[in-house]
């Protein structure tokens, strides 16, 4: 009798419609993978910290030794160049005009001193014969004492002959170092990074930007910042990995080389060069092996350290 | 004896449409205005639900997720080195003007993913590759976007407007809960909402972390709490938060809880008269029963299995309004209706209180009924 009701059928359609619109609302969608794996502690506990990488031993920064105007660029980016290896070279023509003037100098010096000690043989030879002669009314005292004088002024005007062909041959030794001085060499074996002059540039002693930036690109390591925060956390000498950006899936494996004992502000690797001096980070650097992928100097990583078990 | 009483109930039509009338609207106007207000309590999450990420870690004192307290872009390490972490990634999210092509001004949502895994990417994309967001210059909007933006036809892949000043381009089209502000969401990666955004000291508004297997969420965001000082929070914990500084802080709670009251008690109201009138009606049969020998416990059994029936026969009725009215007006995220399992139980409970409550003046009524009055005039 009850199910005759049309209310009750109605009911039952409304119950099930419910449930039904429910059941079908009912799932939280769930998260949607990240597209790669996100970078990740391989350790018990772990200090994070964000790395940049960079040529060993620091990349070093070329700057000409005096102004002037670059005539050749010997390097492009990406040499690789050894210690002694010619970079550039400065505008040389005023200072080999110099040494021209310096070099031709010497033949006149050195015929001064051949001058000189003819002439001081020639007083030597007559203060001997003057000196020889016995009969003391022949010669006067006077003469021979005079040519004596004259004898020894000769032999202080060969000595000073002497220093003065020294002097210019230091001289035009200085002009040459002067001048090699404009040849800039590399310091060290390595690669250039970055060239920032062309020929017939006038290259200045005070630049921001290096002339040319030369590193070691065989050999890296990262410089990992780490929160001030979490500084005492670090236990120097812990080995870490970092996950290159957009690489997760292999990690490289770091070997410690030291901890900077200068905590020094954060210079912000997080795309935004705005300054923030509110946060100051521990920089540590950590040593690496070229890994089989290719790496950039510059590159930023994340960097996981193994935190050995604190005591919680 | 149940089936004389279903009998009576059924008997009397106009009174048992009556009835029925009463439970059915004081139900439909309960669940109706509860899902809108839980709706509403959705919308205001959409800005944690839409992320979809296990812990978020912030300032301790935050309020709610749309009030952003900035932290140091160092915190993302500091919050990686906390024991059971397994990931934590950067989350820039703000309110910034996009400028249209005509002019026109429009306040967005917007929200900076960390670009390489893209953790926090919306769940569904209707239209184009969200893995296009690592392209330059590219953004990826939501369909409340391609509405409030000119719609489809001037809105689509490709089309480029101007986020404070920078001119991004569409690379994608997802699909994203409302929020309570009602700001179209579009998303762009870390780096870019950091490059778009003016210059402020932080701009870091969350770190979004993942625990470890084995590791709680719960668990994970008292540990960061813990070992960093921040604020740390479940998805769940951060809802809440939100839920509750809504609550505590716009009269919305009072507004649907003054209706959801007025429902029970108009309900309540009319089905506890016409009940009494009911049983006042069929005294008499009431009284023969009881002069052949029924106990006043068998009467008010039959009472309460008539009032329980018109109940449940009710419920189903209005929850069943109540879902089409939601299915209808609310399709298409256009209102804030959001039906759940506690609220229908609720209201359940709440209907059958409102059937005890009126059944027990008829109960009363017949515990004092003398069986003579069956030969009364």
């Amino acid at each position: 009798m009850m199910f005759r009701r049309l209310s009750v059928w109605l009911a039952f359609a409304g119950v099930l419609l419910t449930i039904a619109t429910l059941w079908g609302a009912r799932d939280k969608p769930v998260a949607p993978p990240p597209m790669e794996r996100p970078p990740h502690n391989p350790y018990l506990s772990t200090v994070a910290a964000a790395g940049i990488i960079e040529a060993a031993n620091e990349n070093v920064r070329i700057a000409p030794p005096v102004s002037g105007l670059v005539t050749k660029v010997h390097v492009k980016v990406a040499s690789h160049v050894q210690k002694g290896d010619p970079l550039f070279q400065l505008d040389d023509r005023e200072l080999r005009a110099q040494l021209q003037t310096q070099t031709d100098s010497l033949p006149s010096a050195a015929a001064r001193i051949a001058e000189q000690d003819i002439r001081l043989r020639d007083l030597q030879e007559q203060l001997r014969r003057l000196q020889s002669v016995k009969d003391r009314r022949a010669v006067s005292e006077d003469d021979v004492q005079r040519k004596w004088h004259e004898a020894e002024v000769a032999k202080r005007a060969l000595i000073r002959s002497r220093a003065d062909l020294r002097l210019a041959q230091t001289q035009r030794d200085e002009v040459q170092a002067n001048l090699d001085r404009l040849t800039v060499q590399a310091p060290r074996a390595g690669t250039i990074l970055q060239v920032n002059i062309r020929e017939g540039e006038y290259a200045t002693v005070n630049t921001n930007e290096p002339l040319l930036l030369l590193g070691d690109i065989e050999t890296f390591q990262v410089r990992a910042d780490i929160d001030e925060v979490n500084a005492p956390l670090v236990v120097p000498g812990s080995p870490a990995v970092a996950y290159l950006k957009g690489r997760t899936e292999q990690a490289i494996s770091l070997t410690f080389d030291r901890i900077e004992p200068y905590i020094v502000p954060k210079r912000s690797l997080t795309g935004d060069n705005s300054e923030r001096v509110d946060t100051r980070v521990l920089q540590i650097i950590y040593q690496f092996e070229k890994p089989t992928f290719p790496i950039y100097v510059g590159q930023q990583v994340d960097v996981f350290i193994d935190r050995e078990a604190n005591p919680e | 004896m149940n089936f004389v009483a279903l009998k009576m109930l059924f008997g009397d039509r106009a009174k048992y449409l009556m009835l029925l009338a009463g439970l059915t609207f004081s139900t439909m106007l309960i669940v109706q205005q509860g899902s809108i207000f839980w709706g509403l309590m959705t919308w205001s999450q959409s800005g944690i639900t839409n992320i979809n990420a296990p812990v978020w870690v912030t300032d301790p004192n935050i309020n709610q997720v749309e009030e952003i307290k900035p932290l140091a872009d160092t915190a993302v390490n500091v919050v990686r080195s906390v024991p059971g972490v397994e990931w934590a990634v950067p989350l820039y999210k703000g309110v910034q003007r996009a400028r249209l092509r005509d002019g026109n001004y429009e306040q967005i949502a917007l929200v900076g993913i960390d670009s390489s895994t893209l953790i926090g990417r919306p769940h569904t994309i209707i239209e184009g590759r969200i893995e296009d967001l690592r392209a330059p210059d590219t953004v990826a909007i939501d369909q409340l976007a391609v509405q409030r933006l000119g719609g489809p036809d001037r809105m689509h892949l490709g089309t480029t407007f101007e986020v404070n000043d920078h001119l991004v381009k569409v690379a994608a089209i997802v699909q994203a809960q409302k929020s309570f502000q009602n700001f179209p969401f579009v998303y762009t990666t870390y780096e870019r909402a950091l490059g778009i955004t003016p210059q402020v000291r932080r701009k870091l508004s969350y770190v979004l972390a993942s625990p470890v297997e084995g590791v709680s969420p719960e668990e994970l965001a008292r540990r960061i709490h813990e070992h960093t000082g921040l604020g740390a929070f479940t998805e769940e914990q951060f809802g809440w938060k939100t839920v509750q500084w809504i609550l505590k802080n716009t009269g919305i709670g009072v507004n649907f809880g003054t209706t959801v009251l007025l429902g029970f008690v108009v309900g309540m109201a009319i089905a506890g008269q016409t009940f009494y009138l009911f049983t006042i009606e069929n005294l008499r049969q009431f009284g023969a029963l009881k002069a052949i020998g029924a106990s006043t416990g068998m009467l008010a059994r039959m009472i309460l299995l008539q009032s329980f029936t018109v109940g449940l026969i009710g419920y189903g009725l209005g929850i069943g309004l109540a879902t089409l009215f939601g299915l209808t007006t609310a399709r298409g995220g256009r209102l804030p209706f959001v039906e759940t399992w506690p609220l229908l139980v609720g209201v359940g409970v709440a209907l059958l209180m409102i059937c005890s409550l009126s059944s027990a003046i008829s109960i009363r009524k017949l515990a004092k009924l003398e069986p003579a009055v069956v030969f009364r005039g």
